[in-house]
């Protein structure tokens, strides 16, 4: 490691500054500060010791940087929030001060300290000490160490063509970086193509979708694989290997007598285009006008019979292939979407009447009907509905039963107030007669424009009913005799709680969001999702992006609940981070990788056996003294710094870089020093 | 007057978190930005706030980063007390007009020591904690700014020149006089936020004349740990106040006030409020009257069920009026919706409304930059372009474009910055694909 | 500043500005005058020990809100300290004053 050598200067003199951060008063609050650092001022080495109101800000970081330079400061150790929010901060701050940004430590007495010891301000203030000085006993055997640059592909991932899929990788491939983009279904668009008008903007939804379709599939830059799904990824930030299996669409083009061929299949399913309001054959489109055009095969449900291959034998072929493509990536955006909330058996009557339906289906049922018509279903004419919010969102715990994973969706769905509000809106316009009965808890239009359809509705005589959470209404079936089929009963918060019962024809849940079923994908990336079962960002306020794996961004539902324009919107952001990481040709990985002694290392190999990552560590044949012989060598890209080689290496050959085991050491036995003291003391 | 000239490649108008994150992100991507804020500090509203919902993050502590990252960031000029005089066409894109206002401080010498604001003998209210504290003529605007110089407040100064005498690096120069700067730009992106409503708005409210009626950003200001009082006391006397109200919907979807629209930040700060407040003051009662809990982003509803379990009041009521009783205690007047709208009357210490979001600046008069009918920028397509305006190359972000919260801004930030870079590029490269198609969704719409 | 100002120099670019800025600075010198008369009482009142904001205001006959700035203002600039709390009302005193060394 000859770069190292020139990195390190020997014997140097350690002067460490100590800098206590007072957090605005989240750390001060509870520990004395002041006392911190006057006796971490009289520790060995310390040149400095200071405090701040709020070391992070423009002015602590210039204080830093001057005691760097005029003090000749050379280690820095800072007690503040947790390093996650700021190291890098202060990194930056060191770094422009000419120094290594790695000669700098910094010690947790927020998270770790002043925010779990609230009542204690002794024992706050003894803690913060003990942690100071093992951050301090660490200082002094930091080295200098160089982050890894690599070269970056200029190529994205993109998973998922649903909206948010399809604008990212209209926005990326717009930034002169290449885009493969996967689609599990055969058809693009996503959920969006199942709407009809949408809110704000009320224009026909597949109108702008085909648009944007059409330019994704033109540009140059973007290659399309549907009916493909990730099988694997192997790399890291920049430099990803990612499989992709492909499924054969069984059909090649777009065919001449496609209506005889779709005729000829025997096979009906449920066609999840319509909700189940239809069936499709297994040769099929998902609507008139999809894209691609060209038909597929639905090979979970093809019986492979050949009755279509039959009517068109050069178009169709009916032997499923799959290939597996190669591509190399520089990031992956995940847009992976969602699918409408499933009422529970019985939920509000759903699946025991055959009148209680979702609200996906109402839309699909409305665009199915047709216009300037009475609005039927099942062979009744429709005069009253019932619409019940909140179905399958905003539970609560002891309240709602729990789903079958145990968990209560407690979330807020945020697009089913406004997309229900919307279409009564539509039901007003082309069945004038109908009566709408309003179920709610709050009514949460709350973006731009959206509280006009709350008005319209509200002026079109929609009527309202409020309940509350622990007394929501239910649906039972009418006594006999009665018109309407269903009657839902509630109490109505608008009129002082009364007891109301509301016959009507037919009953829309507003159903909420769930994520796609996206487990095998969310193990492949190794990202995770929240609470909430939608995937997690890095920080929900400041990088609400970003995965806690680098390179991995998020964009639209997958995310959680969102309407039209924040899916686009949140696209679009993924797209800059992806430019922002891709863009220059290069990325910086932190230099918290394995790093192995030669001197010590005897090649036995026990390292790369417990190495739980490809391609990280492995023996290899180098010249030491003019002998050749094994030893274990790191790379570090792939290295992800977990230390399983560290403990396992008989010789202690290896260490982390950053965190060796001589820092871990001198940390503990300045904690254990740090207690006896106390002990002593008290 | 002297005249500065700059070319870039984005110029950001509007120092908040929308701005600084528009304009890092392009930074980020090698583009050359400028940034022009108008206040004597970057920051935005964003820095003077407490903690942010739904995470409970220290504000300060999640934006002084932030706003460090922008200073210290290469390839962004930071232009501050600086404001957009106007703007030219120029070819694509734009040559810009600013003036940069006197700050009465020379910013090469000033270390920001404030020797000068300890001596300086005129006290005045200091407009970031909202009038509610005090502050010197001359002043670091508050303690993180950035940048850490101060600003004189010529029309409040009696012109002793005491702070001249004490500076000890000679900095402070009276005889400045405002700097135009030229700036040549492919792009211009708008981030130039919000305002909250008027505390006078609402005549039934008082009239903003009550002292124990605040708004929401007043107690931002008396929750945050730098706050005016170092505690939450209502203004009229100092008391802790043992019963606290907050009025939702305070300037929003309100007809009479010609804002129909919900303001989307106002249910979750004052959740978030009352939370802080139950921990500051454990005995406190609080009270939230509402219309409707607007709990709608990540993590949201999560946030508001918790604070119903902590005991905080929630009931569903339509606040009439507020008036106040000889102890200067607002007694609400409050129709009981849950109770089938009986009027009841309540007394409470201190009353916070729950102000709503307006538009902060109204391009026009600078460029035709169309507003909508809500008074924020426009925008040719509300789903596939949220962050373009009516004119190409012009771009917006953040509560500039209606109101919206800290994330939504940081993600409407991100897409603002997609938007631009594709711009610029097609206009750096000759490449005229990409943009010309955003372009003509900007003009398509302007016709339709 | 590239070529400095003599004292002199900064003398009489402030009489001119004094000039310029007469309106505001008569204005601004009405409001010092009244802060200062105000602090003077204030402080006068505080002699006797820690007190209250109602406390003070009645002593000085001054409205409460008025008092509360004043109080707030001083202690941002250490003029004032707060001592403990007295029921729902905190405590104010002065500094007391260190021995000059
Ligand atoms: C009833 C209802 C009405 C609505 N009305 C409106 C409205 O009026 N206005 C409005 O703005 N919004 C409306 N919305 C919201 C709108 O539908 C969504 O915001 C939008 O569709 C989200 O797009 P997306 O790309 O994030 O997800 P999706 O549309 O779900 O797309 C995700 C895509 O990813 C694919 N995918 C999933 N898993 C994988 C995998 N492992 N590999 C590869 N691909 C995969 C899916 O097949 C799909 O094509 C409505 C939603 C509902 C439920
Ligand atoms: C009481 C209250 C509490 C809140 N609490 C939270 C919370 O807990 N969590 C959360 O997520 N959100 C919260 N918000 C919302 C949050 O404040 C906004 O989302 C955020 O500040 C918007 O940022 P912005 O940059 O778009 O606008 P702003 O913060 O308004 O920034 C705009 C900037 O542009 C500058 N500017 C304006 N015009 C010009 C011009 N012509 N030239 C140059 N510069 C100009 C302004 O000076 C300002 O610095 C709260 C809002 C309020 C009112
Ligand atoms: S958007 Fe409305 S219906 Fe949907 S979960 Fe939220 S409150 Fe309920
Ligand atoms: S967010 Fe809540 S308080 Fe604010 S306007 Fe909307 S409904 Fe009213």
């Amino acid at each position: 490691m000859p770069e190292k050598k020139d990195l390190q200067k020997d014997n140097e003199d350690i002067r460490i500054g100590v800098y206590t951060c007072y957090c605005g008063g989240n750390i001060s609050d509870i520990v004395d500060c002041e006392k911190v650092r006057e006796l971490t001022e009289t520790l060995p080495n310390v040149v400095v010791s200071r405090t701040d109101m709020s070391m992070c800000s423009d002015a602590g970081q210039a204080m830093i940087e001057e005691d760097i330079r005029k003090h000749g400061v050379n280690r820095v150790v800072i007690g503040a929030c947790a390093p996650s929010l700021h190291e890098q901060t202060f990194r930056g701050a060191v770094a422009r001060a000419g120094l290594n940004p790695f000669l700098y430590y910094h010690v947790g007495i927020r998270e770790q300290d002043s925010w779990v010891h609230h009542g204690n301000h002794e024992a706050a203030t003894e803690k913060a000490i003990v942690l100071m000085n093992s951050g301090l006993a660490k200082a002094r055997l930091l080295k200098p160490l160089k982050p890894i640059k690599l070269t970056a592909q200029k190529h994205a991932l993109v998973i998922g063509g649903g909206v948010a899929g399809l604008r990212s990788a209209w926005d990326i491939a717009n930034q002169d970086i290449k885009v493969t983009l996967v689609e599990k279904s055969p058809f693009l668009g996503g959920r969006m193509a199942q709407l009809e008008t949408v809110f704000p903007t009320n224009k026909p939804a597949r109108d702008s979708l085909h648009e944007l379709i059409e330019k994704v599939i033109d540009h140059p830059s973007i290659t399309i694989h549907t009916q493909a799904e990730v099988k694997s990824m192997s790399g890291y930030i920049g430099d990803f290997n990612i499989k992709i299996e492909q499924i054969s669409r069984g059909v090649s083009s777009e065919l001449a007598d496609q209506e005889a061929v779709i005729d000829s299949c025997p096979v009906e399913v449920s066609d999840e285009f319509n909700y189940g309001l239809k069936t499709r054959k297994a040769i099929y489109q998902a609507y008139p006008g999809n894209f691609p055009s060209t038909l597929a095969i639905d090979w979970e449900n093809c019986t492979l019979c050949g009755k279509c291959e039959k009517v068109n034998s050069s178009g169709i072929d009916l032997k499923k292939k799959s290939e597996i493509i190669d591509v190399n990536v520089g990031a992956v955006v995940v847009a992976t979407g969602f699918k409408p909330y499933e009422p529970r058996q019985g939920e509000y009557g759903y699946g025991d009447f055959k009148e209680v339906i979702t609200l996906p289906q109402m839309i699909r049922l409305l665009a199915l009907n047709g216009k300037d018509k009475a609005l039927m279903f099942k062979g009744r004419t429709v005069r009253n509905i019932g619409l019940i919010h909140c179905v399958g969102s905003r539970h609560v715990p002891g309240i709602h039963e729990p789903q079958e994973d145990g968990k209560v969706n407690d979330y807020c769905s945020r697009v089913c107030c406004t997309a229900t509000l919307h279409m009564t809106n539509d039901i007003r316009q082309h069945y004038p007669d109908v009566n709408m009965y309003d179920v709610y808890e709050d009514i949460r239009t709350y973006g731009r424009n959206h509280e006009e359809y709350y008005k319209q509705a509200s002026e079109n005589l929609v009527r309202f009913v409020r309940f509350q959470a622990a007394e929501g209404p239910q649906v039972f079936a009418s006594e006999n005799g009665n018109d309407q089929p269903l009657v839902i009963k509630t109490k109505d918060y608008l009129t002082a709680g009364l007891d109301i019962e509301i016959p009507v024809d037919l009953v829309v849940l507003s159903v909420g969001f769930m994520p796609n079923p996206i487990e095998e994908l969310t193990k492949i990336l190794k990202i995770n999702p929240g609470n909430d079962r939608f995937l997690q960002e890095v920080h929900p306020k400041l990088r609400p992006v970003e995965t806690a794996v680098s390179g991995i961004i998020l964009a639209g539902t997958a995310q959680g609940p969102m309407n039209i324009q924040e899916s686009v919107t949140a696209a679009s952001a993924a797209a800059s981070k992806v430019s922002v990481l891709l863009g220059q040709g290069q990325v910086e990985l932190e230099p918290f990788v394995a790093d192995v002694d030669h001197d010590k290392c005897n090649g036995s190999g026990e390292c790369v056996q417990v190495c739980p990552y490809e391609d990280a560590i492995s023996l290899e044949e180098v010249t030491i003294n003019g002998k050749v012989c094994k030893r274990a060598v790191v790379i570090p890209a792939n290295c992800v710094g977990c230390g399983s080689c560290v403990s396992a290496c008989p010789n202690r050959a290896i260490d982390i870089q950053g965190w060796t085991l001589g820092q871990y050491e001198s940390m503990v036995d300045a904690i254990a020093e740090g207690m006896l003291a106390l002990e002593v003391s008290a | 007057m002297a005249t500065n000239k700059i070319k870039v490649d984005a110029l950001v108008v509007g120092g908040g978190i929308s701005g600084m994150q528009t304009a890092l992100d392009l930074a980020d991507q090698g583009y050359q930005v400028a940034l022009v804020e108008k206040e004597a500090s970057i920051g935005g509203k964003m820095i003077a706030l407490s903690k942010v919902f739904p995470t409970l993050d220290c504000c300060s502590c999640i934006t002084t980063p932030k706003m460090s990252a922008v200073a210290h960031q290469e390839n962004i000029t930071l232009l501050t007390y600086c404001e957009v005089d106007h703007i030219k066409q120029n070819g694509k894109g734009f040559i810009v007009g600013a003036t940069n206002k006197p700050r009465y401080v020379d910013m090469d010498l000033c270390t920001g020591c404030r020797q000068c604001e300890y001596v300086c003998p005129v006290d005045l209210k200091n407009p970031f904690d909202n009038n509610l504290g005090a502050i010197r003529a001359i002043r670091v605007p508050f303690s993180t700014a950035v940048p850490q110089k101060v600003v004189l407040d010529i029309d409040n100064c009696i012109l002793c020149g005491k702070c001249q005498t004490a500076c000890a690096v000679d900095a402070i120069d009276f005889t400045q006089q405002p700097e135009e700067i030229m700036i040549e730009t492919d792009s211009i992106l708008l981030a130039t936020g919000f305002e909250v409503t008027p505390k006078d708005a609402k005549k039934e409210y008082g009239n903003g004349k009550l002292l124990n009626v605040i708004d929401g950003l007043d107690m931002e200001r008396l929750l945050a740990p730098t706050g005016p009082y170092g505690h939450v006391l209502r203004p009229s006397d100092g008391k802790e106040p043992d019963s606290i109200a907050y009025v939702q919907c305070a300037g929003s979807r309100d007809e009479t006030l010609g804002v129909e629209y919900c303001s989307r930040v106002c249910c979750m700060y004052a959740i978030k409020q009352a939370m802080l407040l139950s921990g500051a003051l454990p005995l406190a009662d609080i009270t939230i009257y509402y219309m409707d809990i607007r709990a709608f982003g990540k993590g949201y509803e999560q946030f508001y069920q918790n604070a119903k379990a902590m005991g905080i009041q929630f009931i569903k009521g339509k606040v009439a009026k507020i008036k106040e009783d000889e102890n200067q205690n607002p007694v609400f007047r409050v129709e009981m919706v849950d109770e089938g709208g009986s009027v009841v009357e309540h007394t409470h210490d201190l009353a916070v409304l729950s102000v709503g979001m307006l538009p902060s600046f109204d391009p026009t008069p600078i460029f035709n930059v169309p507003n909508d009918t809500d008074g924020f920028i426009m925008t040719p397509d509300q789903n596939f372009s949220a962050s373009l305006t009516m004119i190409p190359g012009i771009f917006a972000a953040g509560a500039a474009t209606g109101p919206m919260d800290i994330v939504d801004s940081i993600m409407t930030a991100g897409s603002a910055a997609s938007a631009a870079s594709a711009y610029i590029k097609s206009q750096q490269n000759g490449k005229e694909e990409s943009s010309s198609k955003i372009a003509d969704l900007q003009k398509e719409s302007q016709h339709a | 500043m590239s070529d400095k100002q003599t004292k002199k120099e900064k003398m009489q670019i402030l009489k001119e500005l004094r000039e310029q800025y007469a309106d505001s600075v008569a204005k601004t010198q009405a409001h010092l005058k009244e802060q200062q008369s105000a602090r003077r009482l204030l402080k006068k009142a505080m002699k006797t020990g820690p007190m209250t904001v109602p406390e003070i205001a009645e002593a000085v006959n001054l409205p409460s809100d008025e008092v509360l700035w004043h109080i707030v203002a001083m202690k941002k600039y250490d003029l004032v300290t707060e001592v403990g709390q007295d029921g729902e009302y905190y405590k104010y005193a002065l500094p007391v004053k260190e021995k000059k060394s």
